[in-house]
């Protein structure tokens, strides 16, 4: 049968939709079948995931939105994300796909004083 | 071409995601110090062109040569991202009305949404395997929430969980549905419209559901 979703994906506009799901399921289920060792996963996992991952997009853009210099300039920057990743324990895990960015020479220069430092002992 | 580590708990860093644009590149003296292990990659860059480090991975093969199903065929593992409209339409709505986004926060806030399910579910997965089950369910969703710090989203979860075993429930004799265990008897009432976008076409129009439970029965 065809995955008639597939045309729907990207609509969450349908009238009667309000309390729905805004995200494409299909595509939910194929980032969790790219995990390994995953074979199968039921109707209900995989609404609660698409679910799941609403409220985790909402929550965080608003506490990145909150704690960055949003609340200055009204607006969430990539940096905003950085440092909630690193300053929020829950958010934690994404720290190693949203470095902060420096500009290549500073890294240049920490990298030396880090070798410094490493020589004292 | 970026590196970018996604995935990450059990996936290696692979090669450059298409679609993002990225010129600059240090070049290879930095890796001396790139001593970290598959995870933590470059910045993005794309216009910024600040901070990039080349990841050293010869020995890691290619994205494409995972030993998963086949679902890899038309799609690269780090471009599995979830649309960048709809990720943005819910960031848009979290925010205060007139803030704005900027468009590389989107990128990414697009790509830690694929590290989120993926978190996720290799946590559920594991769980499933140690219960000697093949199929994740529900349950082992909530729980992988709850152990990795996402507690937070359980109650509120499970009351979507409910709604939407109730739609389920008032489609009887659609086989292949899985209800887990039964919940309350009344069906929807009309404030009620949860059916995600995926499953039904039209308000109302309840006989797509039928295509979706069965594709999801593999």
């Amino acid at each position: 049968m065809k995955m008639s979703q597939n045309s729907s994906d990207k609509d969450d506009q349908s009238p009667g939709n309000k309390k729905g799901i805004s995200l494409p399921i299909s595509r939910v289920r194929l980032i969790m079948k790219s995990s390994p060792d995953v074979s199968s996963i039921n109707q209900e996992a995989l609404f609660l995931t698409t679910k799941a991952t609403e409220l985790f997009v909402q929550h965080l853009a608003v506490t990145s939105f909150n704690n960055g210099s949003g609340k200055e300039t009204n607006s969430l920057s990539y940096s905003d994300l950085a440092n909630t990743a690193e300053e929020t324990e829950t958010f934690h895990f994404l720290t190693d796909i949203l470095p902060k960015k420096i500009l290549a020479r500073d890294y240049l220069q920490s990298l030396e004083e880090m070798k410094e430092e490493d020589a004292d002992f | 071409w970026l590196f970018r580590s996604h995935f990450l708990s059990n996936h290696r860093v692979s090669a450059s995601s298409a679609g993002r644009s990225e010129p600059t590149r240090i070049p290879s003296s930095m890796d001396a110090d790139n001593s970290t292990t598959d995870a933590s990659q470059l910045g993005i860059a794309g216009e910024y062109g600040h901070y990039v480090l080349q990841s050293q991975d010869e020995g890691e093969e290619g994205m494409n040569d995972h030993d998963d199903s086949g679902i890899k065929e038309n799609f690269r593992e780090q471009d599995i991202y979830l649309p960048i409209a709809n990720v943005a339409r819910i960031m848009k709505n979290a925010v205060p009305t007139t803030g704005k986004i900027a468009k590389d926060a989107k990128e990414c806030v697009q790509e830690c949404v694929s590290e989120f399910i993926s978190f996720i579910t290799s946590e559920a997965s594991e769980r499933c395997h140690q219960e000697k089950r093949k199929t994740i369910n529900g349950e082992d969703i909530l729980f992988a929430m709850s152990t990795l710090g996402f507690d937070m989203y359980v109650e509120p979860l499970k009351l979507y969980l409910q709604k939407f075993r109730e739609t389920l429930k008032g489609e009887k004799g659609m086989p292949g549905v899985t209800l887990g265990d039964g919940v309350g008897d009344e069906l929807a009432d009309e404030s009620f419209t949860p059916l995600p976008a995926g499953i039904i076409t039209a308000d109302g129009q309840q006989q797509n559901v039928m295509v979706y439970t069965t594709s999801y029965q593999q």
